[in-house]
């Protein structure tokens, strides 16, 4: 069989997508076997001048990880949907706006403010902030430009699969790369690598039955018990309202989920659904109680939309 | 002045880019690294529980 | 001109929406910036409708049920006020000014209160002016 030519690409991320490729261990090299790695910026030597060259529809699947937060991640997504057949959007991140997405809450200005002026580590008493484009002596130099909004893969190109997780579990991922390797894709717009139902679907912590809680409790300052189910203790736990298919690795290790995995099949807003989840829970009808009780969460939306801010009914905070 | 760009750098961890400039006799004129990526985990983690921040903050880096 | 806003109001069935029905069979005069949309209890408003209802440009959501107590469905109300509490920490979190958004308690018989909270959405969001929520998601979107 000819082999398919594969891209990888970070646009606003960690590099943890990229990791947990690599993750999958000794299988990486059935991976090469069955791939030819046209660009991959964290392991291998490619430029974007590369890609350019390469004819449209040249790469037969690009995995996208990282949200869009930027002009040269932008052009990334529009450049890499051009040359690739399958575009896939790959980890939490280029999914549902992940972790960067939090900076939704926030503007450029106000971000810039904090951290080229007035975090305790910063000398910068000319006020340099970063700028497109800046002409020194020897000629131009550019930057991207940072864009006040983060946004998902989908909202800026045509994306054909999607694999949630920050990041995909190494299991879900070498699923993924076995359907590839197979051609028997799935239709597009597929979530491919995770399960249709709830985390709270395949947790194996132990539940006890109806749960009822009349107080918040936080990890800071009380121990949960890791074999029960974090929610009937009164951690604030997103599984109710989160995609399973990461075989609970948070829950296992002690920690609720916060909802990497995105929101499940039919759901349009997770942080809306997860509240509506815990609403439910809550042991009491006074108004008054219930108001003491909802007061002890202390950052509503962060916590409730910790991974999806970009992807939600409301994509940022209100300018 | 002719210029050398290297777009990105790559095999690391985050975006990099440089710019080499050569002088007429092909020696190194002047040399710019820039880091064209911002996420703003110093704004956004403000105000967030203190127990939630190490889960966040291990997205500054992957690698 | 003056701003008209446009609200979106969820009514339960039993009480609010026939509370509603009063107000108008007793000629009570009241503002006519709700839209009304009927649910069969308040426990059944889901928080994604109030977030798509701003999304989609309305300049307030009022939510109205039977008063606690009075759930023909002996607890749905109780549900709404949990759920409620908790989004409007959530509105805030998002920059939504709190009075574009309102849980009231009208029984079938209260045309008259009935009207009373729609007048009082209705000027409390026309001092706000129009709802921001649209025009943000406008200017932020990677096409602008």
């Amino acid at each position: 069989m000819a082999k398919f030519k594969l891209a990888s690409y970070w646009a606003s991320a960690c590099g943890g997508c990229d990791v947990a490729i690599l993750d999958v261990h000794e299988k990486i090299l059935d991976i090469a076997a069955a791939a030819d790695i046209v660009f991959w910026p964290i392991a291998l030597d490619f430029k974007y001048q590369d890609v350019e060259a390469m004819p449209d529809g040249h790469i037969d699947v690009t995995l996208f990880h990282g949200a869009v937060r930027n002009s040269e991640n932008e052009h990334l997504a529009h450049l890499l949907r051009a040359k690739s057949k399958a575009l896939v959007a790959f980890g939490s991140c280029a999914h549902i706006g992940g972790i960067p997405g939090l900076a939704n809450l926030f503007t450029k200005e106000e971000i810039f403010k904090r951290v080229y002026q007035e975090t305790p580590s910063t000398v910068n008493p000319e006020n340099i902030t970063p700028q497109p484009k800046v002409t020194v002596a020897e000629g131009d130099l550019t930057i991207p430009e940072l864009y006040n909004t983060v946004h998902t893969l989908n909202q800026v190109v045509d994306v054909d699969y999607y694999v949630p997780g920050c990041p995909p579990t190494p299991k879900q991922i070498w699923n993924v790369v076995q359907v590839i390797v197979s051609g028997k894709l799935p239709p597009k717009g597929s979530v491919i690598g995770a399960s249709e139902k709830t985390q709270c679907d395949e947790c194996t912590l132990k539940k006890n039955g109806e749960k009822k809680i009349t107080a918040f409790k936080r990890i800071a300052t009380a121990q949960p018990d890791p074999a029960i189910c974090f929610l009937e203790q009164g951690f604030l736990c997103m599984g109710p309202a989160t995609r399973g298919g990461c075989d609970t690795r948070c829950q296992l290790s002690g920690v609720p989920c916060r909802g990497c995995y995105g929101a499940p099949a039919g759901v349009l807003d997770q942080g809306a659904k997860a509240l509506s989840a815990i609403a439910s829970i809550i042991d009491a009808k006074e108004e008054a109680e219930v108001q003491r009780i909802v007061d002890q969460i202390p950052d509503s939306l962060r916590s409730f939309n910790r991974f999806g801010i970009p992807a939600s009914l409301i994509t940022r905070k209100v300018l | 002045m002719k210029r050398i760009s290297i777009d990105p750098i790559t095999r690391l961890e985050g975006h990099g880019k440089i710019d080499i400039f050569l002088a007429d006799d092909g020696s190194v004129a002047n040399c710019y690294f820039q880091v064209p990526e911002l996420r703003g985990f110093e704004k956004f983690i403000e105000g967030m529980p203190i127990e939630e921040v190490p889960r966040v903050v291990s997205r500054i880096c992957g690698v | 001109m003056t701003f008209e806003p446009k609200i979106l109001g969820i009514l339960c069935n039993w009480c609010s929406y026939t509370g509603a029905d009063l107000a108008g069979t007793s000629r009570i005069k009241y503002s006519p910036n709700v839209r009304v949309v009927r649910v069969m209890c308040s426990g059944r408003v889901d928080p994604q409708f109030i977030l798509k209802a701003f999304a989609e440009g309305a300049d307030g959501v009022l939510v109205a049920g039977c008063h606690p107590g009075d759930c023909h469905y002996i607890e749905g109300n109780y549900k709404t006020i949990r759920r409620m509490a908790l989004l409007k920490h959530m509105l805030a979190d998002y920059g939504i000014e709190p009075e574009r958004f309102r849980l009231e308690w009208v029984s079938a018989g209260e045309g008259d209160r009935w009207a009373h909270v729609v007048n009082k959405i209705t000027e409390d969001v026309r001092k706000l002016g129009p709802s921001k929520i649209k025009k943000t998601a406008k200017k932020a979107s990677p096409a602008a």
